[in-house]
C-alpha cells in the first residue's frame, strides 16, 4: 500500500535525524570501547571529552586537543592511544567521561568552565587517573587533577593598553560573554584596567549578553547587533569576548564603515585571525589563553609522574599583528613588551580579583 | 475585498491596536526630543530613546517578527509550528551556502539568489512539517521538535567553517523619507530584508482579513468541518500555509546570514524561533500584535544593552530581560486582553469516510 510505503519514508527520515545527531558522539566512544581491555597498562593513553560542540570548533575544543596530539608526537604515543569525545548535551559529561574511565585511559582531559564539577567528582572517585581540567579554577587540592587556568586579566590588560592607545575618539567597547563565567569578567576587568593605564580618561563602554550560559556564547546576531550599538556611542575599538557571539560582533565591525582605518576589533581566546577570516579587515589581535602547549606541559608531566596536583597557569599573551604589523607604531610594541613583563613579575597589577 | 476596504482597515485597526499606536507615537516624539535637545544629556532619557537603542530594537525585531509571522500562517490554519527555529536555522545555512558558492557572481544577484534559496529550503522544511502533520498524522509538537533536531544536526555536520560569504545586504536610504531627522535613520536607512518584514506584516494582515484566501484559512484553522462542507480542500490549505509559513521562518534566516552577521555560525538563531512563538501569543495571533510584541521584546534586549554600556548598573539587568516573559505569561493567563489560538490548532482534520 501506498500509505506503509510513505510510512517507511518517514521511519527513514526520523532515524536519519536521530543518526545526524547522535552520529559525532557515537563514533569515537564505539572505537574506545573496543580492544581497550586486553592490552592493560603497558600503554599510555590519554581521552579529551569536548564540552557542547565539535572538536574541530576553533576555539576551546580544538586547542585542547591539538595540545593532545602534540603531547602524543612527543612521547610517542600511537593514534590508537589518544581519543576523544564530542559532547552533545550537558547533562553526558559525566557519561563521557566515565566512558575514557571504563577504557582504563591515564589521563583524561576536560574540556571547559561546564565540565567543572562532573571532573572533579570523577577525580576524586579515580585517584589512579589523571584529569586536566582546561579553564576548570580548583577550589580545594585533589593532587589527580589540574585545572589549567590562565590569567585572563592579564591577556584583558594587553588587549586594553592596545585599545586605548588605538583609540581616537577616547571610547572603546567590549561585547562580551555571560558575567556567569568568572574568565569572561577577568577579560573584561583587565581590559578596564589596561586602558585606563595609558588613558586614564578614556570611556569604556562594555555589555554581557543577557541569556543564560548556554545561550549566551552563541548568539553571533547579538554581538553584531550590540557592536553596532557600541560604534554608533562612538566606540572606536571593541574586544569581542564571548565564543560566537563575540565573532558576530568581530565580523560585525569587519564590514563597518572605516574597518581597519578608523575602526579596529580585538578578539579572544585563540588568535581569530585565523579563526574567524571573515574578521581581518578589523583585527588588530586578540587576547589569547595558550591552551595547546599548556595541555601538552601537563600531559608529559602526567607522564613522567610528576603531575601537579591544583591550579595550574597557563600562558595569556597577545597574537600577532598580522596585516596591521606595520600599522602599529614600534613605541606601543614597546610599551605592550613592557607591560607584559611587568604582568608577569607582578610589578603591575590588573585590579582583578582584589 | 469590499470597495470601502481602506477606510474599514483602518477603523478595525484603530479600534483594535488604539493603545498601542498611541504608545508607538508617544516613542516616537519622545526619540525625536530627547535625540535633538539637550535632553540627550540625561542619561536616562538617552538609555530609554537614544537612535543605537531604537536601530538595536528595529534590528533585533525583525528576525522575531518574521518567525511569528510564520507561525501565523501556519496556526491559522490548524498546524501548530513549534519547528519556527529549525526553519530560522535551515534557511539561515541554506543561504549561507548559496552566497559562499556564488562569491563570485555580482554581489546583488548572488544576494538576492542567496535569499531565493533560504526561502525556498525553509518552505521545504514547511512541507516536511506539513507532510509529518497531515500525512502521517504525527503529533505537530514531535514534527515540529524533529525539524529543530534535523535543522540542528543537519547544518553543523554539513557546516564548512573555512567558507566565508564575502558581502553582505548594506543600508538602502530611502530618498526623502530618511532625511528626516532622528525617524530617518531608525526607520527609512535599512537594509532591504528590514523593509521586506515590515511589509510582510502588512502583507500578511491584508491576506489574511481581507482576501479570499485569508478567510478560507482561517475558516480552515477554526472549523474545517464546515470549511469542508464548503467545498474547502482543508489539508491543501494547509500544505500551502504551512510551507509559506516555512518560507517566512527560512526569511528570518536569510536576515540573520545575510543582513545581519554576514556569517553563518552553528546553532546562530540562538533561540530566536521560541520567542518568536511567544510574540506570536502574545500578539494574539495577529500579524500587527505579533509586530508590537516582537518590538517589545527587541526594546527590552536593547534597554538591558543600554543600561550596561551607559554604565547604569543599579538597576539589575535580570529584571529587564525577564520583562517581556512575565508580559507574555500576563496576557497569556488572559489578564491584560484575551488571546485565543484558533480552535481547530493541532487537529488532524479526516474527511468522513476516511478514517
Amino acid at each position: 500500500m501506498k500509505a506503509s510505503r510513505m510510512m517507511k519514508l518517514l521511519f527513514l527520515l526520523t532515524s536519519l535525524t536521530l543518526l545526524l545527531a547522535a552520529c559525532p558522539a557515537a563514533v569515537p566512544a564505539a572505537d574506545s570501547g573496543s580492544g581497550a581491555d586486553d592490552e592493560m597498562t603497558a600503554d599510555f593513553k590519554v581521552g579529551l571529552v569536548t564540552d557542547v560542540g565539535r572538536v574541530n570548533d576553533r576555539s576551546f575544543n580544538q586547542s585542547a586537543w591539538e595540545g593532545v596530539v602534540e603531547s602524543a608526537e612527543a612521547l610517542g604515543l600511537a593514534e590508537d592511544d589518544i581519543k576523544y569525545i564530542e559532547t552533545q548535551d550537558a547533562k553526558d559529561y559525566t557519561d563521557n567521561i566515565q566512558q575514557f574511565i571504563d577504557a582504563d585511559y591515564n589521563v583524561i582531559v576536560s574540556v571547559g568552565f561546564a565540565l567543572g564539577d562532573a571532573t572533579t567528582t570523577a577525580a576524586k572517585e579515580n585517584p589512579d587517573v589523571f584529569f586536566i581540567g582546561v579553564d576548570q579554577f580548583q577550589g580545594e587540592n585533589i593532587p589527580n587533577l589540574a585545572g589549567l587556568i590562565f590569567n585572563e586579566d592579564h591577556s584583558g590588560y594587553l588587549a586594553g593598553v592596545l585599545a586605548g592607545s588605538l583609540s581616537q575618539t577616547g571610547t572603546i567597547a567590549a561585547v562580551l560573554g555571560t558575567d556567569l563565567v568568572p574568565p569572561v569578567v577577568a577579560f573584561n576587568e583587565g581590559y578596564v584596567a589596561g586602558a585606563q593605564s595609558v588613558n586614564a580618561d578614556i570611556n569604556v563602554i562594555s555589555t554581557y549578553h543577557p541569556g543564560e550560559i548556554s545561550q549566551a556564547f552563541v548568539d553571533p546576531e547579538w554581538g553584531a547587533a550590540t557592536a553596532k550599538q557600541a560604534l554608533d556611542q562612538g566606540a572606536d575599538v571593541i574586544f569581542g569576548a564571548g565564543g560566537i557571539t563575540g565573532n558576530g560582533a568581530l565580523q560585525e565591525i569587519a564590514t563597518a564603515d572605516g574597518a581597519g582605518e578608523t575602526v579596529f576589533c580585538i578578539g579572544v581566546d585563540t588568535d581569530q585571525w585565523n579563526t574567524v577570516p571573515a574578521a581581518q579587515p578589523c583585527l588588530v589581535s586578540s587576547a589569547m589563553k595558550l591552551i595547546t602547549p599548556g595541555v601538552v606541559e601537563l600531559v608529559t608531566m602526567a607522564s613522567d609522574g610528576e603531575f601537579p596536583g591544583g591550579n595550574y597557569f597557563g600562558k595569556a599573551d597577545l597574537a600577532p599583528f598580522h596585516d596591521f604589523d606595520d600599522m602599529i607604531p614600534q613605541e606601543l610594541k614597546d610599551l605592550l613588551a613592557e607591560t607584559k613583563a611587568g604582568l608577569i613579575d607582578g610589578s603591575i597589577d590588573t585590579g582583578y580579583g582584589n | 475585498m469590499s470597495k470601502n476596504a481602506p477606510v474599514s482597515v483602518f477603523h478595525r485597526l484603530r479600534k483594535r491596536y488604539g493603545n498601542t499606536m498611541i504608545l508607538a507615537l508617544l516613542l516616537v516624539v519622545m526619540a525625536i526630543l530627547v535625540n535633538l535637545t539637550p535632553l540627550k544629556e540625561q542619561t536616562w532619557l538617552r538609555v530609554l530613546f537614544g537612535i543605537s537603542a531604537l536601530n538595536f530594537t528595529l534590528r533585533m525585531t525583525v528576525p522575531l517578527v518574521l518567525g511569528a509571522l510564520s507561525g501565523i500562517l501556519c496556526e491559522r490554519s490548524g498546524i501548530i509550528n513549534i519547528g519556527i527555529e529549525g526553519m530560522m536555522l535551515a534557511g539561515a545555512f541554506a543561504g549561507f551556502v548559496a552566497k559562499t558558492s556564488t562569491n563570485h557572481w555580482p554581489l546583488a544577484a548572488s544576494l538576492i539568489f542567496s535569499v531565493a534559496a533560504a526561502m525556498a529550503v525553509g518552505g521545504l522544511m514547511g512541507a516536511v512539517h506539513a507532510l509529518f502533520s497531515i500525512r502521517f498524522r504525527m503529533d505537530q509538537i514531535i514534527s515540529g521538535t524533529v525539524i529543530i533536531i534535523l535543522a540542528l544536526g543537519a547544518t553543523s555536520y554539513l557546516y564548512n567553517r573555512d567558507a566565508i560569504a564575502e558581502g553582505k545586504f548594506s543600508s538602502i536610504p530611502i530618498p526623502g523619507l530618511s532625511q528626516i531627522p532622528v525617524i530617518g535613520p531608525i526607520l527609512f536607512d535599512n537594509p532591504p530584508i528590514t523593509y521586506l518584514a515590515l511589509i510582510m506584516v502588512v502583507v500578511v494582515h491584508v491576506g489574511l482579513f481581507y482576501t479570499r484566501w485569508g478567510l478560507r484559512t482561517r475558516a480552515v484553522g477554526e472549523h474545517p468541518r464546515a470549511a469542508d462542507t464548503v467545498g474547502i480542500n482543508v489539508n491543501l490549505y494547509r500544505y500551502v500555509n504551512t510551507s509559506l509559513g516555512g518560507m517566512l521562518a527560512g526569511l528570518a534566516g536569510a536576515f540573520l546570514v545575510l543582513e545581519a552577521v554576514g556569517q553563518f555560525q552553528e546553532g546562530m538563531t540562538a533561540g530566536r524561533g521560541f520567542i518568536s512563538l511567544a510574540a506570536m501569543i502574545f500578539g494574539n495571533w495577529n500579524p500587527f500584535g505579533a509586530l508590537a510584541a516582537a518590538t517589545l521584546f527587541g526594546y527590552t534586549q536593547a534597554l538591558q544593552n543600554e543600561l550596561l554600556l551607559a554604565g547604569v548598573t543599579q538597576v539589575p539587568r535580570q529584571f529587564i530581560s525577564m520583562l517581556p516573559y512575565v508580559v507574555t505569561i500576563v496576557a497569556v493567563s488572559g489578564l491584560v486582553g484575551r488571546v485565543r489560538p484558533p480552535a481547530a490548532e493541532g487537529k488532524v482534520y479526516e474527511t468522513e469516510g476516511s478514517a
